[in-house]
């Protein structure tokens, strides 16, 4: 007997990620752990925001952070200077994290002894969009000297993202940067995205996003 | 680049869903695919293409939909029964 068959799949091409981050996602919520997913460009200032973030809290502030990068541990060493947790993914080529990573990174560590986790994303706009890495939120970095048109360009990640963080706002007035327009490029694609303008060479905006991180 | 990734995700599928159909042959697979998910059409076509050369989903087509927002579904699979 031959012939064609055709057989319905109804799920998500990345059904077993998915999986692994919904069970990621109870234990956080479980554990009352705020987990963020920080997405931007390779050299969009992640790691600095990290960097002065951790360096604003006190040293009882039950903070962690994943930091993933193709190679080296080059972050984790930064980051790992403020005394609070820190693990390396090195991905080895892969171009983003996914839920599987996360999982493997956090084997051994106390959930419970923790309120927040940043996940620092491999640096790039395109790929980290498709991965739920379990997180409440997914924090997207544009920094200026990129150009106000990288929401338009990527709008995957603009979309998905809860807060646009716009990065080294202390370089507008030396490059030709149209702050309204990158605002508005981000609004047409997610008209909800929350928006904050921050330098961590200044310090400007620092204030805004501790606040916004509080609120949580 | 990360359509090999998701390319692999969908033989992946295909392979699971392949197990009851013992000799069936796949033809066709479905997804759909939204603007704003993060993958690229022409690229997850070109992956899948040089993914299942010299395999047993050698010849098996990818057809990609258009979906809606963020979507990224697996729909259907074509198979030849023996």
């Amino acid at each position: 007997m031959s012939g064609t068959t055709t057989v319905n799949l109804e799920r998500k091409v990345l059904s077993e990620n998915d999986r692994l981050a919904a069970e990621l996602r109870g234990e956080f919520t479980r554990h009352g752990i705020f987990c963020l997913n920080l997405i931007g460009s390779p050299g969009s200032g992640k790691t600095a925001l990290l960097e002065r973030t951790l360096a604003s809290f006190p040293p009882d502030k039950r903070v962690a952070v994943l930091t993933g990068d193709i190679r080296t541990d080059a972050d984790a060493r930064r980051l790992a200077r403020y005394g609070f947790p820190v693990r390396q993914i090195t991905t080895a080529g892969a171009c983003h994290l996914d839920a599987k990573m996360v999982v493997r990174a956090l084997e051994g560590w106390d959930l419970a002894s923790l309120d927040l986790l940043f996940i620092e994303n491999v640096g790039n706009l395109v790929c980290p969009t498709s991965y739920d890495l379990g997180e409440a939120a997914k924090v997207v970095l544009l920094s200026v000297p990129e150009g106000e048109e990288k929401p338009l360009k990527y709008p995957g990640i603009f979309f998905k993202s809860k807060l646009m963080v716009l990065s080294k706002v202390d370089l507008l007035p030396y490059v030709p940067f149209r702050l309204d327009d990158a605002i508005a490029n981000a609004r047409s694609i997610q008209p909800g995205i929350e928006i904050l303008q921050v330098s961590t060479t200044t310090g400007a905006g620092m204030d805004d996003w501790l606040r916004w991180l509080d609120k949580r | 680049m990360h359509e090999v990734g998701i390319a692999q995700s969908i033989l992946e599928a295909v392979g699971t869903e392949m197990k009851p159909h013992a000799g069936a042959r796949p033809v066709k697979v479905t997804v759909r695919v939204g603007a704003m998910s993060g993958v690229d059409r022409d690229s997850l076509s070109f992956c899948f293409e040089a993914i299942v050369r010299g395999t047993v989903f050698e010849g098996m087509l990818l057809d990609i939909e258009d979906a809606p927002a963020d979507e990224l579904e697996l729909c259907h699979l074509e198979l030849e029964e023996p």
